[in-house]
């Protein structure tokens, strides 16, 4: 079991980088549009497309997401490496999961933060940019911090589409070997670690950097 | 017409992903139910058992929520014919989600419990209950009430995962549609319904959950 580990570190490697971009990409996106549905009046119609989007999201299952993207690119004319593929499932899995969180995060600030900043001259765009994101961004820590952990857990479907992470490396490994059953606890052993690295630094930083915060409670398999 | 899907064929496949679907319910209902049962059951242990039984448990709902799903259905696919354990793909698949859905299930329950309030407990030991009936008497049945919001969402959850047993090979809907795509080189009619068959059951179930919480809240 030990000789092999060297053979999992590219397929861990893809799983980090594929986690890493998609979340940064995602938060970009996620945020930026959660704002943006935090602000927008209850009757404007970029509100029900954001909510379709979300709905998708939340309303279907990832695998499905990722064969949808992975079938569907060819039939538009497109080719993507699987690799990118996966990046832009995740990315546009975890952002529409994202829109919540840049809700509720800038949501939680209070309108009064709003009104007192206009009052005092800034524009709506300096208001949302200098005065209620800074304040939001202590609450997205937490939410964040859970969402890289499902994206290295999703990262692992991409797995179906020959996205060559820890998940397919150790299958590629196995179905040579026949050592099914050691080599998935090898990679559950790898899983857990990242896993458990990746919250133990979201914590330091949520306590030792930014003062204490609230840690959510999420129970979502996707 | 010129729309460019076969609705023809769309209406064709129908019965087959519809039957599907029904395994793809069948197996998340059957999880859920078991998940109550046997996380039910731990999360009693957890919270009244001793240090080395909550730590055991501690360390298997960490894992059920630190690996990633789809490993868990492969390593239980693969290690349960090991301990003699020979299963078909369906209850392979039901044994598989609900080993998830437990670790799930006692971190519920005990978010549940514990947001009772100390107060609840330590009166009702006082009062000369032992653990076990505070926990069945006094705790449980307030519990109960506020659990129903959460296990619906559960078995959204359980749901939306079920169709990594595609990879297991058990029929249920993404199986099935995947199949149809490989079998008929037709890509777009397939995907629309898949995704509209998970978006019906899914957006109802998700429909229910918020009904029954703001029917609780009140």
């Amino acid at each position: 079991m030990i000789e092999v580990v060297p053979r999992l570190l590219p397929g861990l490697r893809i799983t980090i980088e594929v986690s890493a971009i998609s979340l940064v990409l995602a938060t970009l996106i996620g945020i930026w549009l959660g704002v943006i549905r935090a602000y927008t009046k209850a009757r404007n119609p970029l509100n029900w497309v954001l909510d379709a989007y979300v709905f998708f999201v939340r309303g279907t299952p990832i695998i499905v997401q990722i064969f949808v993207l992975f079938f569907l690119a060819p039939e538009l004319g497109l080719r993507i490496d699987p690799y990118w593929v996966g990046i832009i499932a995740l990315t546009f899995n975890s952002a529409g999961y994202q829109i919540e969180i840049g809700r509720a995060a800038v949501g939680s600030v209070g309108a009064a933060q709003f009104d007192a900043s206009l009052a005092l001259g800034f524009s709506r765009r300096q208001t949302i940019w200098l005065v209620i994101l800074p304040q939001a961004v202590r609450r997205m820590i937490a939410p964040l911090t859970n969402e890289m952990s499902q994206l290295i857990k999703a990262s692992s479907v991409l797995s179906v589409i020959t996205v060559f992470e820890l998940h397919k490396a150790a299958n590629a490994i196995s179905s040579a070997s026949f050592k099914y059953v050691e080599l998935l606890a090898l990679q559950a052993v790898f899983y857990l670690v990242l896993i458990l690295s990746v919250s133990r630094f979201a914590r330091w930083i949520e306590t030792s950097v930014l003062g204490a915060g609230e840690g959510a409670a999420d129970f979502q398999v996707r | 017409m010129t729309t460019g899907l076969d609705t023809q064929f769309m209406l064709d496949i129908l019965p087959k992903l519809l039957r599907a679907t029904w395994i793809t319910i069948q197996i998340s209902v059957l999880t859920v139910i078991l998940s109550c049962v046997f996380g039910g059951l731990l999360s009693a242990w957890r919270i009244l058992g001793g240090r080395v039984v909550r730590a055991v448990i501690y360390g298997f709902v960490e894992f059920t929520r630190g690996v990633p799903p789809l490993v868990q259905i492969a390593l239980i696919y693969f290690a349960l014919p090991r301990f003699g354990v020979v299963l078909n793909e369906f209850w392979t698949g039901v044994a598989a989600l609900t080993f998830i859905g437990v670790g799930y299930t006692i971190e519920i329950v005990r978010a549940q419990v514990e947001s009772l309030g100390r107060g609840q407990s330590d009166a009702s030991l006082g009062l000369g209950l032992s653990p076990w009936q505070t926990l069945f008497l006094v705790l449980v049945p307030q519990a109960m009430r506020r659990i129903l919001p959460p296990l619906t969402n559960e078995l959204v959850n359980v749901i939306k995962a079920s169709a990594l047993l595609s990879v297991i090979s058990v029929n249920e809907l993404t199986k099935v549609a995947n199949e149809l795509i490989f079998i008929h080189f037709v890509v777009i009619e397939v995907l629309i319904e898949l995704t509209f068959l998970y978006l019906v059951v899914v957006g109802s179930l998700m429909w229910l959950s918020r009904w029954l919480e703001r029917r609780s809240a009140t």
